[in-house]
């Protein structure tokens, strides 16, 4: 058994999505979270979420951080569109109060990591 | 008046082979047209098992006829042309002639495939573009369907076709939703079919059959929750394909044919 | 219903026009929080309603340009497979066995890749095998293990690969054993 990450090198030409640059990338991450935290008054009072403005906002940085490492410019431009997309299914309404608040995940259990957690949970 | 334009349509039509000779019948055929009927129905020996699909040997000769003269109108971006074993033309073009394609097929005066009826989509990740995107277009005027079908991976955009065909803008949210792939100049390019919320495409052959999370009603929350998945009872595998090979004689024969090049020529 | 509509549009457009000093509004609840109150708590707040279409950004470029992409696009984190999933998940690419029961040996000619299997459990009530596993069932067919790997190192998954042993079959013949190159048989002089 052995464990292998193969490094490929290789240049290709390939269709972009939206941006052409990193800098063109950046500017639309950067607009998307202006969007974002712009909404987020609306949807704070337009939807009964029991979470306030600063709540969400350090969701929204959360959720933008998740991917802070990804550099390729084709899937920062899908991580965008489909940030786009969520935006106006939340600010549009069409996402009811168990959409917006499964951001937050708040009934899902933790699973233990350490040595004590997992044998009082019975597990490994 | 409305036959005498049929009977130049005909006439033009006899170029590109898409007469479509069912089309015609009871109505002023031309007298080629009519002759070849004749002929091939004549040689051709007739499959008299009633099981046994019935292969119209015309109008398969025809389609393919037309699928070689697309192939020719548009050299760049048409990369095959194939029959299938039930007669069906299949086009497959490169990804950036998704527009021209459906363009020529759609307004061409002896095409005519005005009607979108289906795009499709198909994960094969052993490929290096896994995701095919097929377009199925009929058309009313010649009685005559075609498949057009094209490839991406899973961050290359295709073309919208939506300004060609208006039924193209749901089907292709559809695609978008269920495989993840991109079409660009979409008016309106959303989820159709999944829950606001969703993530993943769940006909991507890596989406595993139970989906990542469960949703249920929270009593005390008073609202939907989305959890991970747990399963009570894991889902069982079965193995049921059998370890020995069906039809070794035909391990190596295809039903799809190539029809790049007419039959005459392969005799 | 009307007048509840006009200053409804009232409103966007003072929150359009507005360019009143930023002041950050005080985080409340809304489901507290009676109607014309949240009328004064929205005038108050500067954020402008953009509209939700002028967000959405098309690319400009036409078809035909093209960008340069170096190594191996990580599609992991926008193919929807959860963080956890992508992470803490190893991939075992191997052949499928043939089927012991059996000595056919159709569909084992091509390459498999699967997740490492984690822990189940008895379920306590009707003592099912219960998982918390969505992808123990997955196993996704390739032609060639180079295609494996590739699909792994795309989502970005760690993966080990199981080469099959290459068995020559035994010859299994009693004649063999008195073949002349055996030297069993004893010479009678």
């Amino acid at each position: 058994m052995a464990t292998v990450k193969a490094a490929s090198v290789v240049t290709r030409q390939v269709r972009p999505i939206l941006s052409l640059t990193q800098e063109d990338s950046r500017r639309r991450v950067l607009a998307l979270y202006k969007a974002w935290y712009r909404q987020i008054p609306h949807i704070v009072s337009e939807i009964d979420i029991p979470k306030n403005q600063k709540q969400c906002q350090e969701k929204l940085r959360e959720e933008f951080l998740k991917h802070k490492d990804v550099k390729d410019i084709r899937v920062i431009d899908m991580l965008i569109i489909k940030g786009q997309m969520e935006l106006k299914e939340t600010v549009t309404k069409w996402k009811q109060v168990g959409h917006v608040m499964a951001y937050w995940k708040d009934t899902v259990n933790k699973k233990p990591t350490d040595f004590l957690g997992k044998f009082l949970d019975g597990k490994d | 008046m409305a036959s005498n334009i049929l009977r130049k349509l005909s006439c033009s039509l006899k170029n590109v082979g898409l007469s479509g000779s069912r089309v015609y019948q009871g109505l002023s055929v031309a007298p080629s047209v009519l002759s070849r009927c004749l002929s091939s129905e004549a040689s051709a020996g007739a499959e008299s098992r009633p099981t046994v699909r019935q292969h119209d040997a015309v109008a398969r000769e025809q389609i393919s006829d037309f699928g070689r003269y697309v192939a020719e109108c548009l050299p760049k971006y048409v990369q095959k042309v194939q029959m299938t074993g039930t007669d069906e033309l299949e086009v497959l073009i490169a990804p950036e002639g998704v527009v021209p394609v459906l363009t020529f097929l759609k307004d061409h005066h002896n095409a005519q495939f005005a009607s979108l009826a289906d795009i499709g989509g198909v994960d094969v990740p052993t490929r290096m573009y896994r995701f095919e995107v097929v377009y199925n277009l009929l058309s009313l005027r010649y009685n005559t369907r075609i498949r057009v079908k094209t490839y991406t991976d899973e961050l290359t955009p295709i073309d919208s076709v939506n300004e060609v065909y208006k039924a193209a803008n749901w089907y292709e949210r559809e695609i978008w939703d269920m495989f993840g792939v991109f079409f660009a100049d979409h008016p309106d390019l959303r989820r159709i079919l999944t829950d606001y919320g969703f993530e993943g495409h769940p006909f991507r052959k890596d989406f595993p059959l139970s989906g990542y999370v469960e949703v249920r009603y929270d009593d005390a929350k008073k609202r939907v929750v989305v959890e991970p998945l747990e399963l009570a009872q894991e889902f069982r595998r079965f193995e049921l394909n059998s370890p020995w090979e069906q039809f070794p004689n035909f391990r190596d024969t295809s039903v799809i044919e190539d029809a790049t090049t007419p039959a005459a020529e392969k005799k | 219903m009307a007048s509840r509509i006009l200053s409804q549009t009232s409103l966007k457009f003072l929150r359009n026009a507005s360019k009143v000093s930023r002041q950050p509004a005080a985080p409340f609840s809304v489901g507290a929080v009676h109607s014309d109150k949240i009328d004064d708590e929205l005038k108050k707040r500067e954020a402008p309603l953009v509209p939700v279409d002028s967000m959405t950004q098309t690319h400009p470029h036409q078809s035909g340009v093209t960008i340069s992409v170096t190594g191996v696009e990580d599609v992991g984190v926008i193919s929807g497979v959860p963080e956890e999933h992508i992470k803490n998940r190893l991939v075992r690419i191997c052949k499928p066995a043939r089927n012991s029961m059996q000595s056919g040996s159709a569909n084992t000619h091509h390459w498999e890749m699967e997740f490492e299997s984690r822990e189940r459990w008895e379920n306590p009530l009707m003592g099912w095998s219960s998982t918390a596993d969505p992808l123990s069932n997955l196993k996704v067919s390739f032609a060639s293990e180079a295609e494996a790997i590739e699909f792994c190192e795309k989502n970005g998954w760690q993966w080990f690969i199981e080469v099959p042993k290459e068995t020559k079959p035994k010859v299994k013949n009693y004649g063999v054993n008195f073949s002349w190159n055996k030297r069993t048989r004893v010479s009678t002089k």
